[in-house]
């Protein structure tokens, strides 16, 4: 029982960042799922590992919020895959993750600095 | 949907099939693979962000349920079944408590309902001076209808005699009602019209009564119907679910209060200020309250009713109105006699059929308990490879679910079946005329405690089965032994079931003693071979002088009937259902309270004390010798010779009306005889003769004691035939034994004690069923043990032994916790017993050893089945 307690527990954790990424992605573009997990690995240089138990979730999710589309299209290598892209909502939102995410930065970010003077 | 579903899933496969396949070109299959994770988990939780998950999981659940129980028949079925009779017999009964004691009036707004006075004198008349607090006279309700001010309208209705209908055998039920009866109550006729104030021989008739009598012809309203020989005009059919307002009394007809004296031929309650019979019923105006009617009725209502009792009430008399609390109350349920009657009694049935259920419940429990522990390696092995409790959890409460739904279904045939069996029992001679059909509140009951029993059966099962350790389930399901846990759960519901099945034996036995002890108290005369036949002369038009006279003529023609012995006659006579009472002053007694006055009163003809066997203890009884002429003479019962003279010598005083009037001189004292309710002590009680009765009094009812010399039931034809050969004009009077209207009287306890027993025995059958389960499957697992004892040299006396004690410690918990539940079942139901006290040990010695005997069966199958174990095959075998 213990494996399925973990991935929702990171799904948690990870539901607004993970959108945020995956939005961002698709930013310059369709995507497949897979291709999203390698983009996020290699666009922070390896620090983050999208498990696939949240990815597909997440994915899923935000295709029912209307933030993204799907439709099935041939990859580079001439393979099958199912293709995710932004929609108009999707675009705002992700500006509005974006926004979310400065201030977080910014909030964070003065809470650690002040607490570093006064250490 | 699950069209679209289905493809959504194929789509899901293909694309996580596609992500794969991308991976593995990148890196080897292998490590695909384990980058990806669990791969069904992963679409499991995908699927969940689709929104309809929990739908589609739910019917999953059901279907996979349906699966499993179709794999098991047996168990599926014993289970249903012992649901459905538990769930059943309580839908039973509260259908009953539904129809009998909570259903309102099928009428318009019946919340906007009040009524006044005694609503279970349904089919009382009270006549005699000084007014009555339960019922009302008709003066007084033409008075109060217009002077109340509280009240839009207010209507009357009241009790009939018996009415013949001409050339049938039925007496149909009537109810005299005032002209707006159909108009307040707001029921609209379905043919024809209702009353209005001119009209005098016209009735309503009810819709059973138009089928039954008229085939539910169209043009039946202006139609001729003859009662007791006057004409009738049917103006109008209620609806069908109208049965009138008095609960448990399937009214035929409704006559105007106008025609009463027509309609019952020679008895006038109509136009007499001291004939009390009428119950009202209002609607009160915009923003008034209950409690503000109250007060007009206490206040406007008695001072009319004294008005009217001025004329007819000695002073001392009218003192008593003052202190009266006439009832007012909400009146949507209607009047009712049976609802008083009944209502502790289905209070009872209605305890009784929970233990029942719960009996049922933890079978099902220790089925499911077992199921439980066979199904250990499923559930292990599911836990193991990742299956979420939660998810393992509601598939398994909704097999107990889709279990509890197919109990429940099958329990409302049960239910119905079964309350329609009881009304039947209930009422053997006059069966309660109400249609116990499945209304709306007793499914949702049905539902409602379906539900309740789902959860006390399935979730500690259900929670057992899914409990984190996982190698718990699979080394126990490897060993083929339950754990201790499943064991304690599985020993402690079968003491719950000796418990509650001793709690159930011990008061049905309370309640069969009591009705033994009623049956047989002594009411001091003797019951056997006595015929009491009830006449109605005054219905052919005789007057009280005549009436006389035709009782005497009476005996002296039954008395020449072979196989008769003595004959008497008398107003009330015992358990009659009529009864009179009187207030005089006695001499050399001073009252200290109001009722100190009152006695019950009974008028008996000469020989009567003699002929029904209520012993003479002092002086003469009445005889040929008092007459009308004669000086007036008086016969008091023990109890009034007590209560009045202690140790003085009562013989030769006299007694008076309150005014000190028409004196009396007691002449003798008889035994205490019960007339009217077996629980109580016989009343205070003085017997005038029949002959002698004051001016401005008179009878009220005539009844023949004939004493036979044996319970011959051809006697009671003879006796018929000589008195209408007396005069053919006379009805044909109502003719029982003595016996059979005591036993009349103890219906509600023989109901009682019937299904008490009945519902006991069910528990107890349940109850062994369970233990019998639950020692066989233990038996079962401890083979080998049995086969290692044999080995050494156990005999197999020794192996039935070891099982029986096992059956009987398991049962002897629950007896000792038994026997301190019967206690408090003693105690609460204290009042409704009769002669046995509230621990009565031989009850609980009886109960016990029922039990003690049903725990012997239902151990000694499985015994015999382990002492029939072959050492060698049981140690190969493991």
């Amino acid at each position: 029982m213990s494996p399925k307690k973990g991935y929702q527990n990171r799904i948690e954790l990870l539901q607004g960042t993970l959108d945020l990424l995956i939005l961002q992605t698709l930013q310059w573009g369709s995507q497949h799922g897979y291709g999203i997990s390698n983009a996020i690995r290699a666009n922070s240089k390896d620090l983050l590992q999208v498990e696939t138990g949240s990815l597909y979730p997440a994915l899923h999710r935000l295709e029912r919020q209307g933030f993204v589309k799907s439709e099935w299209n041939q990859t580079e290598a001439n393979q099958r895959a199912k293709f995710y892209k932004l929609t108009v909502a999707g675009k705002k939102q992700l500006l509005t993750e974006r926004d979310r995410w400065s201030q977080m930065v910014t909030a964070m970010s003065g809470v650690l600095n002040a607490a570093g003077n006064e250490g | 949907m699950f069209f679209s579903r289905k493809r959504k899933d194929q789509e899901l496969d293909e694309e996580i099939a596609a992500h794969l396949r991308m991976a593995e070109q990148d890196s080897s299959r292998q490590e695909a693979l384990r980058d990806f994770g669990n791969v069904s988990l992963v679409k499991e939780v995908t699927r969940e962000m689709w929104g309809w998950a929990a739908l589609e999981r739910f019917w999953q659940d059901i279907r996979y349920a349906f699966r499993i129980l179709r794999k098991n028949p047996g168990y599926t079925l014993t289970a249903v079944f012992s649901l459905a009779l538990g769930i059943g017999a309580n839908t039973a009964i509260f259908s009953l408590i539904d129809a009998i004691m909570l259903q309102s009036l099928p009428v318009k707004n019946p919340q906007g309902l009040v009524l006044l006075g005694d609503p279970t004198a349904v089919h009382s008349v009270s006549i005699g001076s000084g007014g009555n607090e339960r019922l009302f006279s008709y003066p007084f309700y033409k008075r109060f209808r217009q002077s109340n001010g509280v009240f839009t309208d207010l209507y009357a209705e009241g009790r009939s005699d018996q009415i013949d209908l001409k050339d049938q055998a039925e007496h149909p039920r009537a109810r005299f009602v005032s002209d707006n009866y159909f108009s307040v109550l707001g029921v609209a006729p379905i043919a024809g019209r209702t009353f209005r104030p001119d009209d005098r021989e016209a009735l309503v008739i009810s819709y059973d009564f138009w089928q039954r009598h008229f085939q539910g012809a169209g043009d039946v309203a202006g139609q001729k119907l003859t009662l007791d020989r006057r004409d009738f005009t049917i103006i109008g059919v209620a609806p069908r679910d109208f049965y009138g307002d008095v609960v448990g009394y399937a009214t035929d007809i409704w006559l105007p209060i106008e025609v009463q004296p027509e309609a019952n031929p020679g008895r006038d309650y109509r136009n007499q200020a001291n004939t009390y019979w009428l119950q009202l019923m209002g609607r009160l105006k915009p923003g008034v309250s209950l409690a503000q009617a109250s007060t007009v009725m206490n206040t406007v209502g008695k001072t009319i009713i004294k008005e009217q009792a001025t004329a007819i009430s000695q002073p001392a008399e009218l003192k008593r109105i003052d202190g009266w609390k006439i009832n007012v109350q909400a009146g949507a349920a209607g009047f009712s006699r049976i609802r008083h009657d009944y209502s502790q009694p289905l209070k009872i049935l209605m305890c009784l059929v929970a233990l029942v259920l719960l009996i049922c419940c933890a079978n099902v429990a220790n089925l499911q308990m077992a199921r439980a522990v066979s199904r250990g390696r499923e559930m292990g092995l599911r836990l193991a490879i990742g299956a979420a409790r939660p998810r393992l959890l509601r598939q398994l409460l909704t097999e107990s679910l889709v279990l509890g739904a197919a109990g429940g279904m099958a329990a409302l045939f049960v239910g119905y079946w079964m309350s329609r069996l009881l009304l039947r029992l209930a009422a053997q001679e006059n069966p309660l005329p109400l249609e116990p059909h499945l209304s709306a509140s007793a499914l949702l009951f049905t539902a409602a405690i379906s539900v309740l029993a789902v959860l006390a059966f399935g979730l500690a099962p259900a929670l057992f089965a899914t409990r984190g350790d996982v190698a718990a389930h699979l080394r126990e399901s490897k060993t083929g032994r339950s754990t201790g846990l499943a064991q304690r759960f599985e020993k402690s519901l079968v003491a719950l079931q000796i418990m509650l099945s001793l709690v159930l034996l011990y008061g049905s036995g309370l309640f069969i003693r009591t009705l033994q002890n009623l049956e047989q108290s002594d009411v001091g005369y003797r019951r056997e071979n006595l015929l009491i036949a009830e006449l109605d002369p005054w219905a052919a038009g005789y007057k009280d002088p005549q009436v006389q006279q035709l009782a005497q003529s009476l005996v002296s023609n039954l008395i020449s009937i072979p196989g008769v012995g003595k004959v008497t006659f008398s107003e009330n006579g015992m358990f009659s259902g009529s009864e009179s009472g009187s207030r005089n002053l006695i001499e050399g007694f001073v009252p200290q309270a109001p009722d100190d006055n009152l006695n019950r009163s009974d008028r008996v003809g000469p020989k009567y004390f003699s002929t029904v066997g209520v012993p003479l203890i002092a002086g003469r009884e009445i005889d040929e010798q008092d007459t009308p002429k004669s000086a007036h003479v008086v016969v008091i019962n023990q109890a009034m010779a007590r209560f009045y003279f202690g140790h003085r010598q009562a013989i030769g005083r006299h007694i008076t009306d309150m005014d000190g009037k028409n004196p009396m001189t007691i002449i003798g004292i008889v035994g205490d005889a019960k007339q009217n309710g077996l629980r109580e002590p016989a009343a205070r009680r003085l017997y005038t003769p029949y002959t002698q009765v004051t001016e401005g009094d008179s009878l009220s009812g005539l009844r023949l004691e004939v004493r036979t010399r044996a319970n011959d039931p051809a006697i009671q034809t003879t006796v018929l035939e000589a008195i209408h050969k007396a005069d053919p004009t006379l009805r044909k009077p109502a003719i029982k034994w003595a016996q059979k209207l005591i036993e009349k009287e103890l219906e509600q306890e023989r109901l009682i004690a019937q299904l008490s027993g009945f519902f006991s025995f069910l528990a107890l059958i349940l109850a062994a069923i369970g233990l019998y389960g639950v020692m066989s499957y233990l038996t079962a697992r401890r083979t080998t043990e049995v086969g290692v004892r044999m080995a050494l040299g156990a005999s197999r006396s020794h192996v039935v032994g070891l099982v029986l004690s096992e059956t009987f410690a398991m049962s002897g918990a629950g007896l000792v916790a038994g026997a301190v539940c019967a206690y408090a079942v003693g105690k609460l139901t204290a009042s409704s017993l009769y002669g046995v006290a509230a621990f009565d040990p031989l009850t609980v010695a009886v109960a016990v050893a029922i039990i003690c005997g049903a725990a012997l069966l239902a151990g000694w199958f499985p015994a015999q089945r382990a002492a029939r174990v072959d050492p060698m095959v049981s140690l190969r075998a493991d």
